[in-house]
């Protein structure tokens, strides 16, 4: 009897936990589909007894989501390709050349990881206005390198390390030069590591916030997270379905990694936040 | 490491590596370490911001702000929402990669599940816990309300000590994935024979936990409770977006003093003041992880 | 084909010293295994021959070439891995023809070249998968024939056989023998196997804390070990060294250890009297006769041979091989004879300097024949 109920036992409690957690999302699903005269009534429904798409049609047409959207990709995009590059050559360097200072710059590489925003923000809100390019999507690239270039340097250089030396020392003896060795064996064992960090990184570019908050307040140049809080603020009455459908469709790029590249995100903990 | 180049190989390849660097160095310079040292500079002014005019005051930012009252209780703001949202992700964090650590149905479903709330956006979970803690609408006051725990809708984030602890509740939610996360991966790395060993021994399942696993897990909770309470210590979204350290200032912690200063009040050259104390005191943690993980030979 | 040359090699990393000053000088053509114990220097004397380290000090020439200054790919070497390094991404066919293509050796010529050295060692129906497909045995071709196909002037191995288990290493050592005779090429080896040392190589270089104890033939090097510390490591079971005193004795010389005076023919001139230690092959005790009795305290019959430890006084065991098996138990008494003409006498010290001229001729094999099973010696050694 134990045998059966032991593990019944266990799955649900642990089912109740996982969906009590998970609660909040799918709530924000169901109310992203129903009608705005369903969401006010009591007691609320459990699933949509209309299920209606008009609060997506709403947010595209009628709003400047499309806008915020085309933003937070082009800022995510080139933030995650400028930092991706700059740091596979750094941490490349870091782990497997000798020089002077390289262990005091790993030292700085991981002091910075940990930085505060907010101490930074001023001086660079200060920084990028008197080089005029505030309310520019430039200004955020800028500005999210601080927290991005640190975070991907810490994570390459843990998967660096994880190729082994004696990869690169054969393709040395076998005629190739130390960056053509590089290209030729040690980026393509890199490839995982590559696509974890990318990922990360533009995840990190996605979701920020402070940084947009200060450095942009135009809709031109404004990114999904601070676009979106704007519709909350500026409308007189808040239409939570509009807010949630925003929310879904701001998640959307997520929900594809999540579905499709999920080993890549794991990978990532495991490299950069647990090793250290 | 006393190594000086020496062959001109060696040197070759040096050079190789500080290219490979360069980029690097030069982005540190220009966007982290020079504002560093300007944050330090500012503090030391009093700034206007609209006009950016500027005067010297020295270390008046400072007599001012630890003279102030403000300083204090956003300290003590900080420390108990850092202290109250870490000790539940921690607990939240265990409980759950321990579940996820056995064979339940669909675990790897349960994983995404879990993991989710770590990498929506804040604004994201910030919007929805908000429409969930609607006094009118929201499902959680109609819950309790069914369920007859409270017969009256609960302000959420209006009063005290409500707002302190639904921002600590919904930082719980959204971090503690990283504590499953991290937790998960050690746990399948305790070789099983220890607790072959420990069952022989006679231990049950509570002694085993305690025995066995908690002492597995030791060196990585220091690193993850060291790593969360520095970033958790240093949270601006979440608390700015859900209470906007109100109501008046009873959730208003370090990070949101500085933005108010900086922004709101206009007080550029203060900001940084406060900036640089927050600094300061995040410093003390940042220096035991880095020392931690530096005898993990991460370093 | 090239000679190597190592001319007062020095190596530092930071305050430890991993060489100290490494003279040595391989022939063109020649065999030379590079053993020692773990940490002996071995693997950074040759890391450094491929340009991976750099030395602190001194010349490292191959041909007439110093090569110090030149970068791995412009010293025209070919290397095998302990690990194999294959590159996991390429075929066993691309990883083969990368240091062709490196080389820019065009696409067209490749192709025959690598069809020809991958018959050569029987890969041929592997050319496409990936290796993390292959064996063990597998990929250790694989790395050979990424070495092979071109012509380079050395060969370097860093123990390229550890990875696989006896039966494999034992035939993979077979074809390495038959690829150097056919190739003619300097290889270097190291390895930390003696077995692999004896049976493949030229000649020997037996290093230990980042000295070169002995540089000579297997043969001689089992023969004549130079120092006490290439005696104690060569052979297996390893030759029975004890610690006692070198006296006068007469015009002659003799050792006593405890409760033991063992008389030595052809000592060298520069002997003295005081601490030294005396050795002698399992193989150079003899059971059966002799003026010594001892106590068998432990017998390990391998089929063919059995090595038996005998108590020869109080603390002082020999260790005999004999052909077959022998009907002796553990507690039987027997006499037994030290081939005194044969021992080893080494200052003392854990490389204390051979201190007399042995009399066996530097044929190994002989030695082995000599020791026939319970023998009746008539050499008695005991004074």
């Amino acid at each position: 009897m134990r045998k059966f109920l032991g593990p019944i036992v266990l799955n649900v409690f642990a089912w109740t936990t996982i969906l009590a957690v998970a609660f909040p999302l799918f709530w924000m699903l169901v109310t992203s589909v129903k009608p705005q005269s369903e969401l006010f009534r009591r007691p609320p429904t459990m699933m949509p007894e209309v299920w209606t798409f008009e609060h997506y049609w709403h947010l595209l047409t009628q709003t400047n989501f499309l806008v915020y959207f085309r933003n937070s990709v082009m800022l995510s995009t080139v933030t995650t390709l400028l930092v991706v590059t700059v740091a596979t050559l750094g941490a490349y360097s870091l782990v497997r050349f000798r020089y002077r200072g390289r262990e005091s710059l790993a030292f700085m590489v991981l002091f910075t990881y940990l930085l505060p925003s907010v101490v930074l923000i001023i001086p660079l809100y200060l920084m990028l206005v008197s080089l005029g390019l505030s309310n520019t999507l430039f200004s955020l690239v800028i500005a999210y390198t601080t927290f991005a270039l640190p975070y991907a340097l810490w994570l390459m250089r843990s998967f660096m390390a994880g190729v082994p030396d004696d990869l690169e020392y054969a393709a040395m003896v076998d005629g190739a030069s130390r960056m053509g060795a590089f290209v030729d064996v040690i980026l393509p064992q890199l490839l995982p590591g590559i696509i974890s960090t990318a990922l990360f990184t533009f995840i990190l570019s996605w979701n920020e916030y402070l940084y947009a908050l200060v450095l942009v307040n135009s809709d031109d140049a404004r990114p999904l997270t601070t676009g979106v809080m704007n519709m909350l603020i500026s409308s007189f009455n808040i239409e939570w379905s509009l807010l949630m459908a925003a929310s879904v469709m701001m998640s959307v790029p997520l929900i594809i990694v999540f579905a499709f590249l999920q080993s890549y995100l794991t990978r990532g903990f495991g490299a950069g936040a647990v090793k250290g | 490491m006393t190594t000086l180049t020496q062959t001109p190989l060696e040197r070759r390849y040096a050079r190789l590596g500080l290219l490979l660097i360069a980029p690097t160095v030069l982005i540190f310079c220009a966007v982290i370490i020079y504002p560093l040292v300007s944050a330090l500079y500012l503090s030391l002014f009093k700034v206007f911001t609209p006009t950016l005019e500027s005067s010297w005051v020295g270390l008046a930012n400072y007599r001012e702000l630890l003279a102030s009252g403000m300083f204090w209780s956003a300290l003590v703001n900080t420390l108990v929402w850092t202290a109250g949202t870490l000790t539940l992700q921690i607990v939240l964090g265990i409980g759950m990669a321990l579940v996820l650590h056995q064979n339940i149905w669909f675990r790897s479903l349960a994983r995404s599940l879990i993991l989710f709330p770590y990498f929506i956006s804040t604004v994201v979970a910030v919007l929805v816990w908000k429409w969930v803690f609607n006094d009118l609408y929201g499902i959680l006051n109609h819950l309790l309300m069914q369920a007859g725990i409270t017969n009256m809708p609960v302000d959420y984030l209006g009063s005290m000590p409500n707002a302190m602890i639904s921002v600590i509740l919904v930082g719980a939610w959204k971090y503690f994935p990283f504590v499953v996360i991290a937790v998960l991966a050690r746990l399948q790395t305790i070789p099983e024979p220890l607790y072959e060993a420990a069952r022989i021994d006679g231990a049950g399942p509570i002694a085993r936990f305690f025995d066995v696993t908690l002492p597995q897990l030791r060196d990585v909770l220091v690193v993850i409770i060291m790593l969360r309470a520095i970033w958790d210590f240093k949270e601006f979204d979440l608390i700015w977006l859900l209470t906007g350290g109100g109501p008046s200032s009873s959730t208003e912690t370090l990070p949101i003093v500085v933005y108010r200063q900086a922004f709101a009040l206009n007080q550029m050259g203060m900001a940084a003041a406060w900036a640089v104390s927050m600094m300061a005191i995040l410093l003390v943690f940042m220096i035991v992880y880095i020392r931690k993980t530096r005898d993990k030979g991460a370093v | 084909m090239a000679n190597v040359d190592f001319r007062t090699v020095v190596k530092s990393f930071g305050t430890f010293t991993a060489l100290h000053g490494l003279d040595l000088s391989i022939k063109s053509g020649e065999f030379v295994a590079l053993l020692g114990p773990s940490g002996c220097g071995k693997t950074t004397t040759l890391r450094m021959l491929a340009g991976l380290e750099f030395p602190t000090s001194g010349d490292i020439i191959i041909g007439d070439r110093r090569v110090n200054d030149l970068p791995p790919g412009e010293r025209d070497i070919a290397m095998v891995f302990q690990s194999y390094a294959l590159y996991p991404h390429m075929t066993v066919a691309e990883n083969i023809a990368y240091p062709l293509k490196k080389r820019g050796v065009p696409k067209a010529e490749r192709g025959p070249m690598v069809a020809k050295t991958a018959e050569m060692l029987h890969l041929t129906a592997l050319l496409d998968r990936k290796p993390k497909q292959l064996s063990g045995g597998q990929q250790q071709r694989v790395a050979l024939g990424r070495a092979l196909i071109r012509d380079p002037k050395v060969f370097l191995l860093d123990e390229p056989l550890s990875n696989l288990d006896a039966k494999l290493r034992s035939q993979l050592r077979a074809e390495l023998i038959e690829l150097h005779r056919r190739l003619g090429r300097t290889m270097v080896y190291v390895t930390h196997d003696q077995l692999e040392a004896m049976t493949m190589a030229d000649r020997i270089a037996i290093m230990e804390g980042g000295n070169l104890q002995q540089f000579a033939p297997p043969a001689e090097v089992y023969a004549r070990p130079a120092n006490r510390f290439v005696a104690g490591f060569i052979g297996t079971p390893g030759m029975t060294l004890m610690d006692g005193m070198l006296v006068q004795s007469g015009n002659g010389w003799a050792f006593e250890t405890e409760g033991l005076r063992l008389r030595l023919p052809r000592l060298i001139d520069s002997a003295k009297p005081g601490a030294a230690a005396f050795g002698i092959r399992p193989e150079d005790v003899h059971l059966g006769s002799g003026d010594l009795t001892g106590e068998v305290v432990l017998t390990e019959a391998t089929g063919h041979e059995t090595i038996v430890t005998v108590a020869i006084a109080p603390g002082v065991r020999v260790i005999a091989r004999i052909p077959g098996t022998p009907a002796l138990r553990i507690g039987d008494r027997v006499p037994v004879t030290l081939d005194a003409a044969r021992a080893h006498v080494f200052a003392a010290g854990p490389q204390g300097a051979r201190l007399n001229h042995p009399s066996g001729t530097a044929d190994a094999d002989e030695a082995f024949n000599i020791a026939t099973p319970l023998r009746v010696a008539s050499k008695g050694v005991l004074s």
